[in-house]
């Protein structure tokens, strides 16, 4: 796998060198994130704004690490490990007191922030934190803007949604707040959601997410639910077909295709 | 790359979705045949020696792997199979809208795709096929 940023493009992929994490000598090739090595060799670091679909944003500030060389006299500091690459002769390490504060910090100010986010509540409880030291927003929602819905819809579908505002005013929103009109209703963002904050509707006739309603197109042999008439649209021009290619359900196509196949054969 | 393929042998089938079952406990853990990666076709008008077992072709061109945005499903170069990268999925359900024989599985219970990856180079489902309708070889 290569990595999508483009200063570790230029990096030679034959080039490895050799970094050390936890104590265990380990090789990497130069520029990989220390997070993406880390989990290959095993060693668990807590995430919460990482997925592999998209580039690392170092939002949720959970996978804090510390690393140190030989010739840094001693000197040590924090980094997000989904943004921080390997070097040659770094010694990582994950599992520090400064690391585990840090960490816990973190898990208690998103904890205060999104009180009912499962996955943050699960990672409290792992950290030994049931109430945090500040003051809980008891209406606070469950979006911890780690930016992956944002992220996964701006560069893998249509970019109907962004950060809005700034500071504690800052959230998730379409345009305006308004029903976005390039949103094609795939409900990536809301199922890549890691704490399940995007609220959608979907009772398998009509779709609702960001105030926009959309029509479920039904299987055009046995009426049951497949994609929106939106998403069916933008997938047939993504790949130059007709929007009615789509416009089957999975288990229509395997009849179909027996039936085709028995015409063939028989 | 081996030369193993997934050989299907229609005339043997009698449907008895053993296969299906097969494939569920494999990879779901529980006997819940109608998700299975791999369906038994049965023939409507109940001839016999007529079901066709239809399971993902592993096509060279996939239009899975066209159509999924955020390029999560690879090709094993060992087996040949595309198979699904849970990590790097959105969950958009494109693929499933794509796959043009309906391989490309829906599971409304986990809200996921599917879709056969030969079980990394030992398919589960021919072992337990009966009449041999299904064989790696």
């Amino acid at each position: 796998m290569r990595c999508v940023r483009p200063r570790c493009r230029s990096v030679e992929e034959s080039e490895m060198i050799r970094l050390t994490i936890d104590g265990k000598r380990v090789e990497a090739r130069n520029g990989e994130f220390l997070l993406a090595l880390a989990r290959r060799e095993g060693i668990e670091i807590p995430t919460l704004c990482h997925h592999e679909a998209v580039e690392p944003a170092g939002a949720c500030r959970l996978c804090m690490v510390e690393v140190t060389k030989a010739q840094w006299n001693g000197f040590s500091k924090l980094v997000t490990a989904c943004l921080y690459p390997a070097e040659e002769g770094l010694v990582v390490r994950t599992d520090t007191e400064r690391v585990m504060k840090t960490r816990r910090e973190v898990l208690e100010l998103l904890l205060a922030r999104s009180p009912r986010a499962e996955a943050v509540r699960r990672l409290a409880r792992q950290h030994g934190i049931t109430v945090p030291k500040y003051n809980v927003d008891e209406e606070g929602d469950n979006c911890i803007l780690c930016d992956i819905c944002t992220r996964v819809c701006s560069t893998l579908v249509t970019g109907a949604i962004a950060r809005v505002n700034r500071g504690v005013a800052k959230k998730v929103a379409t345009p305006f707040d308004e029903a976005s009109d390039v949103c094609v209703g795939c409900l990536s963002c809301a199922r890549s959601c890691p704490t399940e904050a995007i609220a959608f509707l979907d009772d398998g006739l009509k779709r609702t997410i960001w105030g926009k309603t959309f029509d479920v197109v039904a299987c055009s042999v046995c009426g049951a639910p497949t994609v929106t008439k939106e998403q069916a649209l933008w997938m047939a021009q993504r790949k130059g077909v007709v929007e009615e290619d789509f416009h089957v359900c999975d288990a229509c196509k395997v009849g179909k295709t027996g039936q085709a196949c028995r015409k063939v054969m028989w | 790359m081996e030369s193993k393929l997934m050989h299907v042998f229609p005339e043997k089938c009698t449907a008895c979705r053993n296969c299906e079952q097969a494939c569920a406990f494999a990879h779901l853990h529980e006997g819940r045949p109608t998700r299975a990666r791999i369906r038994a076709d049965a023939d409507p008008q109940q001839r016999e020696g007529k079901n066709v077992l239809v399971v993902c072709y592993q096509c060279d061109a996939a239009a899975c792997v066209a159509a999924c945005p955020a390029n999560a499903l690879w090709r094993d170069m060992k087996t040949g199979a595309v198979y699904h990268v849970e990590s790097r999925c959105i969950r958009c359900s494109s693929c499933v809208a794509a796959c043009p024989f309906g391989n490309m599985r829906w599971e409304p219970l986990r809200q996921w795709p599917s879709k056969c990856d030969l079980c990394g180079g030992d398919p589960v489902c021919t072992r337990f096929c009966p009449t041999g309708a299904i064989q790696y070889k």
